[in-house]
């Protein structure tokens, strides 16, 4: 049996730029919310700053972004430079949508934890970040 | 007639009731033989609704349904329409087979125009690029990197003046998608036109003009809804007054269908949002007959062959229905839906994309069977890998002379008439339709359901559903989650634009801006403040506004100044 976590996961999940594409992000964001996850979309057309600082204000414990743009080299590097310039690298970065796959080390490079290729199922990304806040609620536990 | 008891022959042994002669088949025959052969599958049921498939339908079905030829179907061109709506079907024409263009910018758009045109093409779709259809100059930093990549980029009216380098003798008809910024779009074009000295009655625009849909899934808004209704109103006004032969509306429910509407949800959340332009129309002091004869349909047809074709059938009579007893419509052009139809893209796979040519001959032969319309377009089997090959273009065209020619589905009309599961299913969905049509009505109509956000959370639930349908196994889906071959590597080819294209552009946006007559600029977009705030037609002050060479994006900021920007959360997106 899982161990049922102490407080349900919080994810920003966010679309940056003119990319307006939603099928996807709306599939993800009902998939986390069925596993008990705290869902909080920006809406569309946002710009890295204002994810950022959703982001912290929010107070998340990941960021998920859905790009179906060819923004992604670009938007998706700065939020992550962002973040941690804001003193919010501890937040675990998520990507996917359709990222060609000769772009994933470059993501991964920035900062982007996973990047979900379209395709993926739901039920992989409820298990990765269901693995990561896990391991991340036993580390919390074991500094205190 | 009654009569005398004493005349009533002696009864003789009636032969059996089909009813009851299919309840004694079913156990004598298809009970014991589904107990000794198991049956593929827990439930069948229809693929977007998720309806349970009767092994057998026969005249039961439609009693059941209250079936009733002359008053469901009656005869082609006449009421309801469910038939056809021109008297002879596709027996005298048929559609107009077309494509979707590729994408170009500025003079590259005009290059292939010019080309498509030397092909004997005779009408042109003009796209634009993302920072166009949501209102920003390519100098924005908030579109950096997007600039002529999904279109042609449009700032200002020199770009149409290069775009409209074109034999307009050779052309029929140019159809622009430009929804939210539409009046401004609507008026670079006649602009435009007017530069180039072209005849405005020699051809028809096409404009799209629908916001709604856009509020609704497709997501390239500015303003909040209710200014975008009333900015698309004032564009259909405007048409209907002073171009009456152009095409001021369409209604794209081939945006809610990929979005995954279901065929019900479809046809009622198109219904709806044509009924919400039509109000708002008639508010304008035009009649019925004047306005619905100037409504277009586009619609797309997935892979469940019988939804497919029943739905293109509840279209016609639906708006038939609507037109006549709910507005009172009379001329029978009124009546007549315009549509046309397309197989879906969202049935086509990334994964073996051969596949997806036996695909779209099966959607286009379903659209064939449903009554195609004025024209039918088809996507391309590898449309989900890059921009589309020479050879697919070639096959996509063979394609629907394939079906229209070889396999004789449009040689009479609406063949599928009388199929005791077509009957019933069209039955079944244009009741379930008109109950959703009522239900939006209860609420305010289109634009509350979508301020609401009920059309976008409505999507939202099926897209995850339709989604676990695929993830789960219940629907297979080959090369997906059904004969996949583990081994195939995707072979994406990435369009990756050069970016000269985005900085010539935006050179050419801050010399325009140096070089005009600023002042004219500032006092023309003042003019269209102030018809913002009076409520008069924003298209003649936006006509002004680009003839002064405001640009594209400075119109819209002046509309953002005064109306507002749309800027939804979770519960208005769906998401």
């Amino acid at each position: 049996m899982p161990t049922v976590p102490a407080r349900p996961l919080r994810i920003l999940l966010a679309k940056l730029g003119m990319d307006t594409h939603t099928v996807g992000i709306t599939v993800v964001a009902h998939a986390l919310r069925e596993a008990g996850m705290e869902v909080i979309f920006t809406g569309l057309k946002q710009t890295p700053e204002a994810v950022a600082s959703a982001a912290i204000q929010e107070d998340v414990d990941v960021v998920g972004i859905s790009s179906l743009s060819a923004g992604h080299t670009r938007s998706l590097p700065r939020l992550a430079r962002l973040l941690r310039e804001q003193g919010a690298a501890d937040k675990l970065l998520v990507a996917g949508g359709v990222i060609p796959e000769e772009d994933v080390p470059l993501l991964q490079e920035a900062g982007y934890a996973r990047i979900f290729i379209m395709g993926a199922a739901t039920a992989e990304i409820v298990q990765y970040l269901q693995d990561w806040w896990s391991a991340r609620l036993a580390a919390e536990a074991a500094r205190e | 007639m009654s009569r005398p008891l004493d005349r009533i022959p002696a009864a003789e042994p009636a032969a059996p009731a089909p009813a009851e002669e299919q309840r004694r088949w079913e156990r004598e025959k298809r009970a014991p033989f589904v107990a000794a052969h198991p049956e593929r599958r827990e439930a069948f049921v229809t693929q977007a609704l998720k309806w349970p498939i009767k092994p057998l339908y026969t005249p039961a079905d439609l009693d059941a349904a209250g079936f009733d030829y002359l008053r469901d179907l009656g005869f082609p061109g006449e009421y309801p329409f469910t038939r056809a709506t021109q008297p002879n079907g596709h027996r005298s024409d048929l559609w107009t087979m077309s494509q979707v263009t590729g994408f170009g910018k500025g003079e590259d758009w005009a290059r292939r125009a010019r080309y498509m045109l030397e092909q004997g093409l005779q009408g042109l779709i003009l796209e634009h690029d993302l920072p166009t259809t949501n209102g920003y100059d390519s100098d924005n930093p908030l579109v950096e990197g997007e600039v002529g990549r999904a279109g042609m980029a449009l700032d200002s009216l020199e770009d149409l003046e290069r775009a409209f380098d074109l034999p307009f003798e050779k052309l029929r008809y140019l159809m622009s998608v430009c929804n939210a910024p539409q009046p401004v779009n609507l008026a670079m074009i006649i602009a435009a036109l007017e530069k180039k000295g072209v005849d405005p009655r020699r051809f028809v625009l096409h404009i799209v003009n629908g916001i709604l849909i856009e509020y609704t899934c497709v997501g390239r808004y500015i303003y909040p809804p209710v200014h975008g209704l009333r900015i698309a109103t004032d564009c259909i006004e405007y048409i209907i007054r002073n171009h009456p032969n152009w095409a001021p509306i369409s209604i794209i429910s081939a945006q809610l269908q990929p979005a995954k509407a279901n065929p019900v949800q479809e046809i009622a959340f198109s219904m709806a949002i044509a009924l919400a332009y039509i109000d708002a129309t008639l508010e304008r002091g035009l009649d019925i007959d004047t306005v619905a004869p100037y409504f277009h349909f586009v619609i797309n047809v997935d892979m469940d062959f019988f939804e497919g074709i029943c739905k293109l059938r509840a279209y016609r009579k639906i708006w038939a229905q609507l037109m006549k007893e709910r507005y009172g419509a009379r001329r029978p052009e009124a009546l007549k839906i315009r549509m046309m139809t397309s197989p879906t893209t969202i049935a086509l796979t990334l994964q073996q994309p051969l596949n997806n040519i036996g695909r779209l001959a099966i959607m286009a032969t379903a659209c064939a069977l449903g009554g195609a319309g004025e024209s039918m377009t088809t996507p391309l089997h590898d449309e989900a890998h890059a921009l589309p090959a020479e050879e697919a273009i070639r096959v996509g065209a063979a394609l629907q002379h394939i079906v229209a020619h070889e396999t004789g589905v449009a040689d009479t009309i609406d063949p599928l008439a009388g199929s005791y599961y077509v009957e019933a299913l069209t039955k079944q969905i244009e009741s379930a339709a008109l109950a959703e049509i009522d239900k939006i009505a209860q609420m305010g109509g289109a634009l509350r359901a979508i301020e609401s956000g009920y059309f976008q959370r409505t999507l939202g639930r099926e897209q995850y559903e339709r989604n676990q349908d695929i993830e789960t196994g219940r629907r297979k889906w080959v090369g997906v989650n059904h004969l996949v071959h583990p081994g195939e590597k995707r072979q994406i080819e990435i369009f990756r634009a050069a970016n000269t294209m985005e900085e010539e552009q935006v050179a050419r946006l801050r010399a325009l801006r140096a070089r005009r007559d600023n002042t004219a600029v500032a006092a023309a977009l003042d003019a269209v403040r102030a018809a913002a705030r009076s409520g008069s037609n924003l298209v003649p002050p936006c006509l002004a506004a680009v003839k002064v060479y405001a640009t594209h994006g400075e119109v819209c900021d002046a509309l953002r100044d005064v109306f507002g920007v749309h800027t939804p959360d979770s519960q208005l997106t769906g998401v």
